[in-house]
């Protein structure tokens, strides 16, 4: 009875063990915990880079010594649909201070979605140590940590692009000759479920851009979601590698990652690529250029039909 | 039976007999330390209901705030009556410049605090972007065409739509028509917003101060106005022995709005207070006592210029941790969602949801500006009961059918203007918009012409 009892507490401390574990270690080293963050605030070779979606929620309170990218300006071509032109990115960079050997750390709200969209711009640049504060801004803010309204100062950095990588990325073209030539690459759509099968064009309250509804065909689908736990943080790399298995893509093929913009699809690429470190690419084309394109096929399980209501 | 005659002269902190503010010897009875706790039970509801929503997940601090802001501007409304219209009309047509100042004090006020929080939200004016969700709005001539119908419906209807919210905590039963009629507006706003979109609002400059003069420039532009405006204001201040009374028609709950009787003489005794009673400031030797205070607090008129202040200091705050002061965003997106869902509009406005200002859409749920304008009306309601203010008035075919028709001219008016004489006259003007000006010379210019054409009379 005293034996039974000595080991049921040995397993209770070995349990605590194992969720305190959990709840401080990241689940990669690409992914930095909110006590790492908030113990590496003044560190100069740490630079932090919000990326939110909803104007004035960097403006209303950030992480102290965070820089603010605004998405749809800083990170984009506003004349070309395109990302950043390398001008302005190894500007923007040097603006926030940001050197060669700078750990870059994105946060954000809606999930890191953005954030993560710059994570992948920053890896397409070539920028080394780029990392993703898990579970975003939402979990900073939950558990009660430091806000400020103060704008940082930080000496110009003096970033240089030593080289890109285009292998991050593809285009219409690319996936197109992936489907047509039936290449052994795996294509996932990561919206919403609806999405995929075309009953929806866009989700609620988005515009629908697109002048078909469906995926690409030999896509499948996991949505972005489920890559996170409730309280956002990144699922342990088991449970991730169980998720993707589900739907057959382990890593031993190149997969490319699609979503409506490029946005929620980030957050995918950067599951797939720097927590289980698999081959992807981004098509930030995605669902607005492939379900508008002339010439190319659709798969549309719900039986849509544009233009009929 | 009105509340006021429940008052009772025998609690200490009932004013003496003689102060005509409550209720003209008319007080017969009651229990005014019950109001009190009435009052007290109802702003610590909101207290308490703004601590719950702290916690509540997906609404928090925000929805918190909104809710603390919205009773403080309520309060604040009331105890100053800073009602737009009342400003005006005792301008214009009482010739008793007093309560601008009021307005005044606000703009001065709140332009240098948003400057402050321009500065921690957009350090360099100069890029070209502007700082998140301020009320800087397009110019143009919808600009002024809107202004001045929201104008003509605050003559007709008694009130601005702010004024309606704070008022119906006054017992002002013409206030929810005025703002079913603003629900009404809101609704025609939408249906002709696109070919004002595609012919004025689409290419109208969106221009901010700070964008050509810097932040001290643009400031010192903003006060200087404000200054001429204050300076050119003195020669209609009421002289010292309260003669500032133009409308001294007996306070009777009749069929003319009550408006146009209440507020000329309110502000006439507020003048005479000052001048004949013990003011804090102007009679040092004056004993102040605990009921002197409350007199001063909670039952006589706010000075114009701390009321502005207030005012100015709160709309600062709104900025600072929710979104600039308005009060129809609710309203508007109440219209929005309802004519979505009967099929009279769709999802998408050309171009109206790219601007900043009391931005509405399709909702279902109550949003920080629903509670805000909620707890408004509360804060409102608490400080009628404690001043003697609460009083339903009147309701007859003739004063509902002005206030549906001019609350409907205010919610078309603030729908295409993106605002209200709050949202796009405080708010854009405070943040340094030349679109708040425009809207301020608009208005005025409603008000003015509806005063001229007697529409607040009929």
């Amino acid at each position: 009875m005293r034996r039974v009892g000595r080991v049921g507490t040995l397993l209770v401390a070995l349990l605590l063990a194992a969720g305190a574990a959990s709840a401080s270690a990241a689940v990669s080293d690409k992914v930095v915990s909110t006590q790492w963050l908030a113990e590496h605030l003044d560190d100069p070779n740490v630079r932090i880079i919000e990326v939110s979606v909803n104007p004035g929620v960097y403006e209303r309170g950030h992480i102290p010594g965070a820089v603010n990218y605004v998405w749809h300006t800083d990170l984009v071509e506003p004349y070309v649909r395109d990302i950043v032109s390398p001008e302005r990115f190894e500007a923007l960079a040097r603006a926030a201070g940001i050197n060669n050997d700078t750990t870059v750390v994105f946060y954000g709200d809606n999930s890191n979605w953005f954030a993560a969209w710059g994570a992948w711009v920053f890896n397409y640049y070539g920028v080394k140590d780029v990392r993703l504060l898990d579970g975003g801004r939402a979990k900073w803010e939950a558990e009660g940590r430091e806000l400020t309204v103060r704008q940082p100062s930080h000496p110009p950095g003096n970033f240089t692009i030593e080289k890109t990588n285009p292998h991050l990325r593809v285009f219409l073209s690319d996936v197109l000759e992936v489907v047509t030539t039936g290449a052994d690459v795996d294509i996932l759509d990561i919206r919403s479920p609806a999405e995929y099968e075309g009953r929806i064009f866009a989700p609620e309250g988005v515009q629908e851009l697109s002048i078909r509804a469906g995926h690409i065909p030999g896509a499948v689908n996991v949505p972005w979601n489920l890559a996170v736990n409730e309280d956002g943080t990144f699922k342990s790399v088991e449970e991730l590698r169980e998720l993707y298995a589900s739907v057959g893509i382990d890593g031993s093929r190149p997969i490319i990652v699609y979503c409506r913009i490029g946005e929620r699809s980030s957050h995918s690429w950067f599951v797939l690529s720097q927590i289980l470190g698999y081959e992807v690419a981004q098509y930030d084309g995605s669902w607005t250029e492939w379900g508008n394109a002339v010439g190319v096929p659709i798969t549309n399980l719900a039986g849509t039909v544009w233009g009929a209501r | 039976m009105p509340v006021r005659e429940l008052y009772q002269g025998q609690h200490p902190l009932t004013p003496p007999p003689s102060d005509p503010l409550v209720g003209s010897g008319r007080r017969v009875g009651g229990n005014y330390g019950a109001i009190v706790a009435l009052s007290a039970g109802l702003l610590a509801a909101v207290a308490g209901v703004a601590w719950w929503l702290h916690n509540v997940p997906g609404l928090g601090a925000e929805a918190s705030m909104s809710l603390l802001i919205g009773a403080a501007f309520g309060i604040i409304m009331q105890r100053g009556r800073f009602c737009f219209f009342c400003i005006f009309r005792d301008l214009i047509e009482g010739k008793n410049s007093g309560p601008f100042y009021a307005l005044l004090s606000a703009l001065a006020m709140g332009s240098v605090l948003y400057v402050v929080v321009f500065g921690a939200f957009l350090p360099n004016p100069a890029t070209g972007r502007l700082p998140p969700d301020a009320h800087i709005g397009p110019v143009s001539w919808v600009l002024v065409m809107a202004g001045v119908a929201f104008g003509l419906g605050m003559a007709l209807s008694g009130a601005c739509v702010s004024g309606h919210l704070y008022r119906l905590g006054e017992g002002y039963s013409r206030a929810p028509i005025a703002l079913l009629g603003t629900l009404v507006g809101f609704g025609l706003g939408f249906m002709t917003w696109r070919p004002f979109y595609l012919s004025s609002i689409s290419t109208a400059p969106v221009l901010w101060l700070p964008h050509y003069l810097g932040y001290g420039g643009a400031l010192a532009l903003q006060l200087v106005l404000l200054g001429l405006l204050a300076l050119a204001l003195m020669r209609y201040l009421p002289p010292g022995k309260g003669q500032g009374v133009e409308d001294g028609r007996p306070g009777t709950v009749g069929d003319s709005p009550p408006d146009a009787r209440e507020n000329p003489q309110d502000s006439g005794r507020d003048v005479r207070q000052g001048s004949r009673e013990h003011g804090l400031q102007s009679h040092g030797g004056e004993k102040v006592t605990l009921a002197s205070v409350w007199q001063r607090v909670f039952q006589r008129r706010w000075p114009p210029g701390i009321t502005g202040a207030a005012v100015g200091v709160l709309g600062a705050v709104a900025y600072l941790r929710v979104a600039p002061l308005g009060v129809t965003s609710q309203i508007g997106s109440i219209a929005r969602t309802l004519m979505t869902e009967w099929n009279l509009l769709e999802g998408r406005l050309n171009g109206l949801d790219s601007f900043s200002g009391c931005v509405t859409r399709v909702i279902h749920t109550i949003s920080n500006n629903g509670l805000l304008i909620s707890a408004l009306v509360v804060g409102s309601l608490a400080m009628a009961l404690v001043s003697g203010r609460f009083e339903l008035t009147r309701l007859t075919w003739r004063n509902a059918t002005t206030a549906l028709a001019g609350g409907i001219l205010m919610g078309w008016g603030s729908m295409l203007a993106l605002g209200c004489t709050v949202g796009t006259l405080l708010s854009g003007t405070m943040a340094l918009a030349v679109s708040g000006w425009v809207f301020f010379g608009a208005v005025f210019t409603g008000v003015w012409a509806g005063i001229k054409l007697r529409l607040h009379r009929i």
